[in-house]
């Protein structure tokens, strides 16, 4: 038994440390092709800036699949939340502004985002936790209502001509960092705390390895559960705001689609789909990885068609392997 | 295991730089950089094919990337192609509202670019003198739509008594400027031409053929007799209506009008299937919006911009810059009116589909 232990501890950091090695070894591949120019702080900076959104969704999701939930409502809720934020910061003058001749001090978009992420979290949350439906039929049901609501919301049409004061929330940036950069150090240091230093973290571990034995040893799996989907709305919400700050507009196409992304990105990144095992570092790791496949292929003009096979194929592999390593534990 | 992970990762990156080798870089070659939001549609596959070829024809270098309907990814495009030294651009944009965001981009960069289909704001011009419209404005589509239906009816004036038009009509994606602007010229325009404009049914198909033959079949059965008329926002939705009208039988198999069906259809985009339709007395008419006009313009724009250094007051694709404003963004602005290149829609009926056969 302790051996076994040791054994599936040491596989473990195995598992993270060459998730690590692949990053690295992509950019030094993808440097080598092109000569060098891939790796510089412009490009990295690019890179950073590029995933930061996604990110926030990725930890978001990373927590939930720790959990052994899923989340497909994330595109159109970081949309729907982008869509408030961005209608509560778009010029006073601008005749079809939603609330024209209105100005909202800065903090109204972030918070009215954020709230709103947070309600449909509490809402996943509850479906999954209380209501007992499968978190893949509740989060799919709720990605339709998020767009119907954004849809209602906007009457379909762009929500632009934003206030400088908003844009620069993304935009700006300390010295040579990006704001952007520094909220996602932010916010995976928070997640990462949440998970590893709180007793609700632990429990997010157990619950998605075993929620029968974590209900015995006394823990509120519903309330827990509850919480996850809570966390991950917030960090939509915020995703939500950050991203109509950096685009300077929503619209009903914002963001979809970043579901899919998100969860494949920490599903390379080593987060099971079979629940209770993930890390923060890993979740990173995977955004940046897909991040950089992304970056690579478009640096180096690569048709788009194959951009998606790619994609395709390293997604089926990471979660090939993924079933593969945790298949016995079941 | 996971080595096999990172083996194949790694695969997958070479055969990416294998891919990729045909845009290996060499200084002394023009460069020119396109972004193009959505090579899933029609249109605007047949915009960046022509750009290829135009690209191949003058020896330019040319980077296409395809955002791939996502104005996120379309920045960051942007952002890749700067950091390669890319200064020109044509730009199918994703969304008119980040347009002033990548032209004051570019015009750090030290470069300009040319944006068709969907419209850049006027802020965006007024970025700098090396920004161009090179497009077709999206109402006149619209207003084609609306002439062509006044000539149906001005010849069949009992299939619309008291000018009442009861019209089924399939929406492109919500929000997305032509969609908009189509539809606005459209009703404007059989309003001061007098008809009464109702719509029996009218929602989005997402620009989807499929899409929209499901929305017809459901509204055929409960609009049944209620209607005189189905216009579509583009050729593909037009086609699901044409399959929906037949599968449901509403054909009177009598082309004198034009058309086999019982009512008329009209799409917009003059695609080769609408074309083919038309041969077959299906499609009743389209607009042609002109993806040959408008790349050619677009490069040749960029093109002189990345020779030349600047493009201004220049004939493009024998298109001279507007002198008059329009009502259409950005077109509407005195300030900017000389940057703009107003490629022409077409109608296209009976009488000249066969031309672009």
């Amino acid at each position: 038994m302790e051996i076994k232990n040791v054994l599936k501890g040491s596989k473990k950091v195995a598992s993270q440390y060459t998730t690590w090695v692949t990053f690295v070894g992509l950019l030094l591949l993808l440097s080598i092709l092109t000569k060098g120019t891939a790796l510089r702080w412009n490009s990295i900076r690019n890179l950073l800036i590029a995933e930061s959104v996604r990110s926030f969704a990725a930890l978001g999701v990373g927590m939930i699949i720790i959990t052994k939930g899923i989340d497909l409502s994330i595109g159109y809720v970081v949309c729907l939340t982008a869509s408030v934020a961005a209608s509560f910061a778009q010029n006073p003058d601008y005749s079809s502004a939603i609330y024209a001749g209105h100005t909202f001090p800065l903090i109204i978009p972030i918070l009215a985002a954020v709230a709103a992420g947070g309600l449909f979290g509490l809402f996943n949350g509850y479906l999954v936790a209380y209501g007992k439906l499968p978190p893949f039929i509740a989060t799919l049901g709720s990605m339709s209502i998020a767009k119907g609501l954004q849809l209602i919301y906007t009457k379909a049409a762009v929500v632009g001509s934003l206030n400088q004061n908003f844009k620069n929330i993304s935009q700006g940036s300390v010295g040579p960092i990006p704001n952007l950069i520094i909220y996602v150090v932010i916010a995976a240091l928070v997640v990462y705390v949440l998970l590893k230093h709180t007793r609700q973290g632990t429990h997010f571990y157990a619950i998605g390895g075993n929620a029968q034995a974590a209900r015995v040893s006394g823990i509120n799996v519903e309330r827990d559960l509850m919480m996850v989907y809570f966390y991950a709305g917030l960090l939509y919400g915020t995703a939500g705001t950050l991203l109509a700050s950096r685009l300077g507009l929503a619209n009903s196409l914002t963001a979809n689609g970043m579901e899919l992304d998100a969860i494949a990105a920490v599903t390379v990144g080593g987060v099971s789909q079979n629940g209770g095992v993930g890390s923060v570092g890993g979740m990173m790791v995977g955004v940046f990885t897909m991040g950089l496949i992304n970056y690579g292929m478009s640096f180096l003009g690569v048709d788009s068609y194959y951009q998606q096979l790619v994609k395709g194929f390293i997604i089926i592999i990471a979660v090939y392997f993924d079933m593969k390593k945790y298949a016995r534990r079941a | 295991m996971k080595k096999t992970v990172a083996i194949l990762l790694v695969l997958a990156l070479v055969c990416t730089g294998i891919f990729a080798q045909g845009s290996s870089e060499s200084s002394s070659t023009v460069k020119i950089g396109a972004l193009i939001r959505n090579l899933n549609e029609q249109f605007v596959k047949d915009y960046a094919d022509n750009l290829r070829k135009l690209a191949a024809d003058q020896g330019v270098e040319l980077n296409l990337q395809d955002a791939q309907g996502d104005v996120a990814r379309q920045l960051d495009q942007l952002n890749t192609l700067i950091t390669q030294g890319y200064k020109y651009f044509v730009i199918i944009p994703q969304d008119t509202s980040a347009t002033e965001q990548m032209a004051q981009q570019i015009k750090a960069a030290g470069g300009g670019a040319a944006f068709s289909n969907i419209q850049p704001s006027v802020d965006a011009l007024k970025v700098g003198k090396n920004f161009y419209l090179a497009s077709s404005p999206e109402l006149v589509a619209g207003q084609y739509q609306a002439q062509i239906v006044d000539e149906y009816f001005t010849k069949y004036p009992e299939k619309a008594p008291g000018k009442v038009l009861n019209i089924l009509y399939l929406e492109g994606q919500l929000g997305h400027p032509a969609q908009i602007s189509r539809e606005a010229g459209f009703i404007d325009t059989l309003k001061s031409l007098g008809y009464t404009v109702n719509f029996i049914a009218k929602d989005t198909a997402d620009w989807s053929p499929d899409k929209a033959q499901e929305k017809m079949d459901t509204w055929l059965a409960a609009h049944q007799g209620k209607f005189n008329l189905v216009v579509a926002q583009n050729d593909g939705m037009a086609l699901g209506a044409v399959e929906s009208l037949i599968t449901n039988g509403l054909v009177d198999n009598d082309p004198s009008d034009g058309t086999i069906l019982s009512y008329p259809v009209i799409g917009i985009d003059a695609t080769a299937d609408a074309l083919n339709s038309m041969d077959q007395n299906k499609l009743y008419a389209t607009v042609l919006q002109d993806s040959v006009g408008q790349s050619s313009t677009a490069f040749e724009l960029a093109y002189a911009m990345a020779t030349k250094g600047t493009a201004t007051g220049m004939t493009a694709w024998g298109i001279a810059p507007a002198k008059t404003v329009i009502s259409e963004a950005p077109a509407n602005d005195p300030a900017v009116i000389g940057q703009c290149y107003l490629v022409p829609f077409k109608p296209v009926t009976k009488e000249n589909y066969k031309e672009l056969m």
